[in-house]
């Protein structure tokens, strides 16, 4: 890698207008060297501003140095430059998905898929992100899945940005061996919520940013949602706290909602922190209340020894 | 997203608005046109075609409201298919300016906007210098002052 | 359904001791189509508020395999939010004292979205 950096330095020494400061940038991040890379890219978008590519390698540095709105700024704008741009539908995609904008990471990846309807790795991102079974233990990641770098399913490292995840809070304790998010495969009981009813599955604690803290979610075909589902809530949480303030009802203590098809309970066992219970229909919402009031318990005490 | 004023008061405002309505765009200018201020633009192009669409919604409508014998009206809403756009005049001690909005249909409302609008005006009111009086763009200064501004909202 | 219609509709709801305030409210705008409050309830904040919560925990609960909402209850110290989704993208919304009967709430709402 030494060696291309030298032999295309040398080359966009020779000519500034030559195109291989895309090669050559995506290099220099690739290598951590970002302040390097960061200029070649200005370097380039200067001389190229329509193109691209320019502005798409320009997103990843940006994204590598963790300046996601800049790094939004551009690969925005490669897409209007270029509308099916796959290393800007993947570069938005990873950026919405890294809020918790759901929604816009499948509508970024669904356009991508047009784009390149046979691409596998779009395929995958798009399963994960919509909580659909991966059928493959390595397309699962932890935080925030397969959108993350580093997974099959996360674009390439040619376009995509090779941004590290949030740092990972520290792991329940029967699982302190374990990555923060479960492998594929069947979901295990973490020990934070030992020895409660239904601790097995539909148990699900978090953190204030969607991030999964210890239990599991399976929808009713037994596919995994974990992942999908705490993405959500980091926004219910959100949501639910700004207008419980702004019309004046104080904090919020608990959400309880009927669904179609089964009950759920929301729940803040700590200030940073969210607890989710599912049960089914037959569940009535006053006993899982009692259930989810439990689990809290339970949680907040974990949360503390963690502190 | 960035953010970014021609004329500093109106930052906070700015920045609190964008965050609390969840807007994607927003662009605050004068009724004639000239921008004071924007969030999520990414070129100085898009900034003054918005500009001058906004500002000529703006002064249509209000002749329309004369028509009728009535005040200006007081906002403009459309809903797209994912995106909404409201736009808005309101009073300040600097005079009249003009507000748009552009919002994800998935991710905000008009419901939220208008909540957020609100507030919005009030703090620009709030935090809006109560002396001296902005200088009118002459036509000769026109295409200097678009630039400069231009250049304050783009860092370039 | 008149806007006396709704009015009646509110009213029953409105009528459950511990309930300050009734509306129904446009889930995809977030814009009040009518309502029952009492004062000092601000009736559009409500609106945009309580559908951005309902679309947000909609995509949350579906997500999670439980379906769409059928109803939900935000508790809080000092006063509750109670939604019903009805037809055409309406949701009947009921601002509470935190110990109202959160039952025969939910039957009125229930009602009402029926009737809407």
């Amino acid at each position: 890698m030494a060696d291309e950096i030298k032999t295309l330095s040398a080359e966009l020494a020779r000519d500034p207008h030559s195109l291989v400061f895309l090669r050559l940038g995506d290099l220099l991040r690739q290598r951590g060297q970002l302040d390097a890379a960061h200029r070649v890219a200005l370097n380039g978008l200067e001389r190229h501003p329509h193109l691209a590519d320019a502005h798409d390698l320009y997103a990843r540095i940006l994204a590598d140095k963790r300046d996601y709105e800049r790094a939004f700024d551009e690969w925005d704008m490669a897409r209007r430059i270029a509308p099916g741009h796959m290393g800007a539908l993947k570069g938005l995609a990873f950026l919405y998905f890294k809020v918790g904008d759901v929604a816009q990471a499948v509508a970024h990846l669904e356009e991508a898929e047009r784009v390149a309807p046979d691409d596998f790795n779009i395929q995958q991102a798009l399963a994960m992100v919509r909580g659909q079974p991966m059928g493959s233990a390595a397309a699962r990641t932890s935080g925030h899945g397969g959108l993350q770098p580093g997974s099959p399913s996360a674009p390439s490292a040619a376009s995509t940005p090779s941004t590290p995840p949030p740092a990972p809070l520290p792991p329940p304790p029967a699982v302190a061996e374990e990555p923060m998010a479960p492998p594929a495969g069947p979901l295990e009981d973490r020990r934070v919520f030992a020895g409660l009813e239904g601790a097995q599955e539909g148990l699900l604690l978090l953190d204030a940013a969607g991030r999964v803290l210890g239990g599991a979610l399976r929808d009713w075909n037994g596919a995994d949602v974990t992942e999908a589902v705490a993405a959500y809530l980091a926004g219910v949480s959100l949501e639910a706290g700004r207008t419980a303030k702004l019309l004046g009802l104080g904090a919020w203590t608990g959400l309880a909602a009927e669904g179609q098809l089964g009950h759920i309970h929301l729940a803040q066992p700590g200030p940073d922190a969210l607890l989710l219970l599912v049960r089914d229909r037959s569940v009535p919402m006053g006993r899982l209340a009692i259930i989810a009031q439990r689990a809290a318990m339970t949680a907040r005490r974990w949360l503390e020894q963690q502190a | 997203m960035t953010t970014r004023a021609v004329e500093a008061w109106t930052l906070q405002p700015l920045v609190k608005f964008t965050k609390e309505a969840e807007a994607r765009l927003v662009l605050l200018m004068t009724s004639a046109g000239q921008v004071m201020a924007q969030h999520g633009f990414s070129r100085a192009v898009e900034v003054m075609s918005a500009a001058a669409l906004g500002a000529a919604i703006i002064a249509s409508t209000a002749e329309m409201a004369k028509e009728l014998k009535q005040p200006p009206f007081a906002a403009l809403s459309h809903q797209g298919e994912r995106h909404g756009i409201f736009l808005a005049g309101f009073g300040t001690p600097r005079g009249m300016l003009v507000a748009l909005v552009v919002y994800d249909i998935e991710v905000s409302s008009v419901g939220l906007v208008q909540l957020f609008f609100e507030q919005f005006v009030a703090d620009l009111q709030a935090a809006c210098p109560k002396e001296g009086v902005p200088k009118q763009v002459l036509a000769a200064d026109f295409e200097r002052e678009l630039s400069d501004s231009l250049k304050t909202l783009f860092g370039r | 359904m008149t806007a006396a219609g709704y009015a009646r509709t509110l009213d029953l709801v409105t009528r459950v001791r511990g309930v300050r305030g009734a509306m129904l409210v446009s889930s995809d705008d977030g814009l009040v189509v009518a309502e029952h409050l009492m004062e000092g309830i601000k009736g559009s904040a409500v609106a945009a508020l309580a559908a951005s919560l309902a679309n947000r925990l909609r995509r949350a609960m579906v997500a999670a395999g439980v379906g769409a909402s059928v109803f939900w209850h935000l508790q809080c110290e000092q006063g509750a939010l109670l939604v019903v989704p009805a037809a055409s993208a309406i949701i009947v919304v009921a601002v509470a004292e935190p110990d109202v009967n959160v039952g025969l709430v939910r039957l009125e709402l229930l009602r009402a979205a029926e009737a809407v």
